[in-house]
């Protein structure tokens, strides 16, 4: 089936299996593999990317699903050389370690922050990034490059 | 993996014991059930359709009738193979009792499964297996009611 | 050099330029041209006999290139996965050691265990090919129960009462002497629950075969590539260790579990060849839980002897530890030399016995994960030690102090084996303390009660030995491998450094932290050090990372490096200064000599060493780049004191923590931003193990937390902020100073969150992990 993707500005038309994920599209189609799978049953969160500005499981969308759709991932939030606050913060608060759930838990976190009604709490990041493992960091330094990084969004 | 449970059908134990041997009427009473032939005197082929959670296919499988007492009990040898999707074996006992309401079918069955049906449906396979066993009991009584 | 990039200074780090933006590359983002891709079929059951395996199907269906089957890469030659440290039985006997094809051909011993692979043009293809894969099984009785295991079916037959081993260290006779003469006796039933690594990029290789070249080279996901590399020449056969290159490139995290050489590479590299075509594969989850090998499960008995006050008179542990199916590659160590050797503690006490029998079971193996064996050993020492203090009416903190070695006491040889070189372990403690408000507790406490919970608080002193290890010491118990590392530095025509380092990051961020040791020796700009690591085709040779070994023998091997190449600086320097070496001095980026005014920068000393005009070149060879293989004296010994609080809710069973505090004493710090990290990331696994994390398997074998849906790992919501802080005796036998701390928070906290628990519901003890259901269990039946 063909379907349109509008990916990091840019806009693609590819043809894919009907059972064809968006993880797979991102990855093996448009070599897009910052966005990681860990576990391909939505529960690792390493996939997310923002589909229409929010968060979503790339590997629980089927491609078809977001035809027509306007995705953002780990590589279109930097504008240029100025990095989004957010992997600013990621790395200023040593919130990474192997790096591999990195690029899902600040599609995540930016979906948190914008989506957010005020200021989030420690308590409402941890919260909101339930549904994103981090085997490596314990969380403590994701929860503070988080409330770093919305003071400068 | 062990369960037991009993069920009272409004129908003598002969007229339950007959019905238990037919192919059509465990086909019907079977939810999911695409095919059930008599292969040979006491042995079924079958496909059914199940969904355990995450666990979605179709199972090919026997089912034996072992050391028939009619209509009192026998015993069901089952087995069945589901692909990737895993494998499941096992016996029922079941028995037939002749009570004022009609008949008391007795069953207990032991079975073990396997692949990824037990390896990410077991917390759901038991409640799926009652709930299985509970449908055919209420399509199976059905027969009588109506 | 700077403060702000020097050694002690929490530089930011380098590889994260990569990872944030999504540059990162793992095995399984790496493609090329031509590429295959491969899905195993494995065993449904947890033993059975194979009588057959039919192909046809799989081999006709559209897409599938090729099927292969065990008996294959027997044929052609493909040797056993070796366990490489071999341990002997009191009586002097070898471990059993039972055959292990990459591939089952005639048996099957957990569910899990690949016995065919399919090879096709894509993922999809090779998937459906898998299914259409059949094997006539005849089923038999598994083995899963640790406890039981000897008394079960023999599942090997070379191995009665399914014993790998029977393994004793320590001095049985003085410490039944000492229990004779025990005023009191302290006993402990102990499970150590079992883990699974599952580090969150699953396990992956991409295999290719050059015909023209013969060479193979296999980027896989492996914390010691060059390990992976030795193994798969030496021993699987799969090709010359020359003509075979392994690449680890970017590692989604190890935790041990990508130590070890497994089925799923071996097979890609080897039929790489046999297809024509790169071939790859990538573990799903619930493969990687199947098939990663597993942590822990250990089944213990412990009892610890006391005098009246409190002192430690004499400890015997004799423990089941559960092998799974197979030996692994490392697996026998952990629960002896890992494992039997820490059984001191932080603790003088004088007699010590420990025994370890080995079992097999139809499981998946079990190897080392992340602190492997001394988060088993902290666990027996420190719920035991606390258990005491209770037993005895005594506080457990006076009574851990009454028994700490002393600072003057080092070095100290413990009755099992190890001497420690330094350590100070009251003043972690008493920084512990003050950190997690002791004075306050008694209030907080209070408080708990009014809203009706229960507050308890734990300890957990722990101390481990990493860094491992000297390779003489180990090849004398067994290991089959020196355990040294080895570094280049190579210095640029403009002074800029490459470093070749044998040790690997998955995460470590040694990039940055090796970064920071040499532009601090060299005094040149941290900007200008490049850190190379993960490929056999760069480096000399290396034995990686694992058992937070990267510091002390891998950055100790770059600071040996470092002294050869200012050494050889000086004697071109004193040809420039026209002196003699001995005359020279480096100091900040300069070599300098007390006749001139006119000191030689780091950079122009580089320049000179390639454009050689001034020194003889009969004297001295042109370039200045320089090798060093560093053997480690001693183990490094870091230790630490954890206090935990803990809020129970009665009604449910839940536990929160409220509190965790560590203090460690890693010696000298290079980054202590990293350093901290380490320890966060330990912690987070310890408390999972604590009150998470169980890998189950059923009776029949299945393997029950498959899933992410089933096997409960750590969340954000889960885990406290954590209260971190370090003291320091820097370790008196390496060149930094320095010890481990990447297992650290693993290895002490299990303890101290189980000793706060018990606490807070005034029980002996709570199987972990203690989960809800698990802790309302308990005080249900307290009730």
């Amino acid at each position: 089936m063909k379907v349109d993707l509008t990916v990091n500005g840019s806009e693609h038309a590819v043809d894919v299996a009907d059972n064809a994920l968006l993880s797979d599209v991102l990855r093996e189609t448009l070599g897009l593999t910052g966005t990681h799978v860990g576990c391909d049953t939505s529960q690792c969160g390493a996939c997310t990317v923002h589909l229409n500005g929010r968060s979503v499981k790339a590997c629980t969308v089927l491609a078809g699903q977001a035809d027509g759709g306007d995705v953002t991932t780990i590589e279109g939030i930097a504008n240029g050389d100025d990095l989004h606050p957010m992997q600013v913060a990621f790395r200023a608060n040593h919130a990474l370690q192997c790096g591999f759930c990195t690029p899902g838990m600040i599609m995540s976190a930016i979906d948190l922050v914008q989506s957010a009604d005020g200021p989030l709490s420690a308590e409402d990041v941890r919260d909101g990034l339930e549904g994103n493992f981090c085997r490596c960091t314990g969380y403590h330094n994701i929860v503070k490059a988080v409330l770093d990084a919305q003071a400068n969004m | 993996m062990e369960e037991q449970g009993e069920f009272v059908i409004p129908a003598t134990p002969q007229e339950v014991w007959d019905a238990l041997q037919k192919p059509d009427v465990l086909q019907e009473c079977i939810d999911g059930c695409e095919e059930m032939t008599l292969t040979e005197e006491g042995t079924f082929a079958c496909v059914v359709a199940i969904k355990v959670g995450p666990v979605k296919a179709r199972f090919t499988g026997t089912v034996k009738i072992v050391d028939p007492h009619p209509p009192h009990s026998y015993f069901l040898d089952v087995s069945a193979r589901g692909g990737g999707a895993g494998f499941g074996s096992g016996r029922a006992e079941v028995e037939l009792q002749a009570v004022p309401e009609g008949t008391r079918l007795n069953y207990q069955v032991r079975g073990t499964i396997g692949g990824k049906l037990a390896q990410i449906g077991t917390r759901l396979f038991q409640s799926f297996s009652r709930k299985m066993t509970r449908t055919f009991f209420e399509r199976f009584s059905q027969r009588w009611v109506r | 050099m700077s403060a702000e990039t020097g050694i002690g200074a929490s530089v930011l780090r380098k590889e994260d330029a990569r990872f944030i933006t999504g540059k990162g590359q793992y095995t399984d983002d790496i493609s090329v041209f031509g590429q295959t891709h491969c899905v195993f079929v494995r065993s449904p059951h947890a033993r059975a006999k194979i009588n057959g395996i039919n192909t046809d199907a799989a081999m006709a269906m559209d897409g599938v290139i090729r099927v292969f089957t065990g008996d294959e890469l027997v044929e052609d030659g493909i040797g056993d996965l070796p366990c490489g440290w071999v341990v002997n039985s009191k009586d002097g006997t070898p471990m059993v050691s039972p055959p292990h094809p990459p591939i089952a051909t005639s048996v099957v011993n957990y569910v899990g265990e690949p016995y065919a692979f399919v090879v096709a043009e894509t993922l999809q293809a090779a998937r459906d090919g898998a299914e259409a894969v059949e094997a006539d099984f005849e089923i038999l009785e598994a083995v899963v129960d640790t406890a039981t295991a000897s008394s079960s079916a023999q599942i090997h037959e070379n191995a009665p009462n399914n014993q790998a081993y029977d393994w004793e260290l320590g001095d049985r006779e003085a410490t039944d002497a000492a229990f004779a003469k025990a005023d009191h006796v302290t006993t402990l039933d102990i499970t150590n629950n079992r883990l699974i690594p599952n580090a969150i990029e699953p396990r992956a290789a991409l295999g290719s075969y050059d015909a023209a070249s013969s060479t193979y080279t296999l980027y896989t996901t492996s914390q010691n590539p060059h390990v992976e590399r030795v193994v798969l020449a030496l021993f699987v056969n799969v090709a010359p260790e020359a003509n075979l290159r392994v690449i680890s490139p970017d590692v989604g995290g190890g935790f041990g579990s990508k130590i070890f050489v497994y089925a799923e590479e071996t097979a890609v590299i080897w039929a790489s060849a046999k297809v024509g075509r790169p071939i790859k594969w990538r573990a799903d989850r619930t493969e990687s839980f199947l098939s990663d090998a597993h942590g822990r499960d250990h089944v213990t008995k412990a009892e610890l002897a006391l005098s009246s006050e409190g002192e430690m008179l004499g400890l015997r542990v004799k423990t089941i530890a559960n092998m799974g199916a197979y030996l692994s590659t490392f697996s026998s160590s952990v629960p002896t030399y890992l494992y039997g050797t820490l059984m001191a503690g932080q603790y003088k006490t004088p007699a010590i016995y420990v025994e370890t029998q080995a079992v097999f079971t139809n499981t998946a193996p079990v190897d080392a994960y992340r602190g492997a064996g001394r988060p088993e050993a902290t666990y027996v020492v420190e719920r035991i030690v606390e258990t005491a203090a209770r037993e005895l009416n005594m506080d457990p903190v006076e009574l851990r102090r009454k028994n700490f070695i002393p600072p003057d006491a080092f070095p100290y040889q413990t009755p099992v084996a190890l001497e420690y070189d330094t350590g100070n372990y009251a003043a972690s403690m008493g920084k512990a303390l003050e950190l997690a408000d002791s004075d306050g507790y008694a209030a907080r406490k209070a408080a708990s009660e009014t809203n009706g919970k229960l507050r308890g608080r734990g300890y957990s002193c722990y101390i481990e030995a990493c860094g491992i290890a000297p390779s003489q010491l180990v090849i004398s118990l067994g290991a089959g491998v020196g355990l040294f590392e080895s570094a280049e530095v190579r210095v640029d025509v403009s002074g800029s450094v490459t470093v070749m380092t044998g040790s690997h990051s998955h995460g470590q961020g040694h990039e940055t932290t090796f970064a920071q040791l040499v532009s601090d020796r060299l005094g040149i700009p941290f900007e200008s050090v490049n850190v190379i690591h993960g490929d056999t085709g760069r480096s000399d040779y290396g034995l990686g990372t694992y058992g937070s070994r990267s510091i002390a023998v891998g950055g100790s091997a770059i600071d040996r490096a470092l002294d050869k190449i200012i050494a050889k600086g000086k004697k071109i320097a004193a040809h420039m200064f026209e002196t003699t070496e001995d005359q020279v001095e480096f100091a900040e980026g300069q070599f300098s000599y007390a006749g001139s005014n006119e000191p030689k920068p780091f950079a122009e000393i580089a320049g000179a060493a390639y454009i050689p005009a001034v020194y003889p070149l009969d004297e001295l060879e042109p370039g200045l780049s320089e090798k060093a293989f560093y053997d480690p004296k001693n183990f490094t010994y870091p230790a630490g004191s954890y206090v935990c609080e803990v809020e129970i809710d009665p009604s449910t069973g839940v536990t929160e923590i409220e509190k965790f505090v560590a203090v460690d004493d890693f010696g000298n710090v290079i980054n202590p931003m990293i350093v901290e990290g380490q320890v966060h990331g330990g912690l987070a696994q310890g408390i999972g193990q604590a009150l998470l994390e169980h890998g189950i398997y059923d009776g029949d074998g299945n393997l029950s937390t498959g899933s992410y849906m089933d096997y409960a790992m750590p969340r954000a919501t889960d885990l406290p902020d954590f209260e971190v802080d370090m003291t320091s005796t820097p370790c008196t036998h390496n060149p930094l100073g320095v010890k481990g701390c990447g297992e650290a928070g693993a290895i002490g906290s299990p303890a101290a969150v189980m000793n706060a628990i018990t606490d807070a519901l005034g029980v002996k003890d709570v199987p972990m992990p203690a989960t809800p259901h698990t802790v309302w269990e308990t005080i249900q039946q307290g009730a």
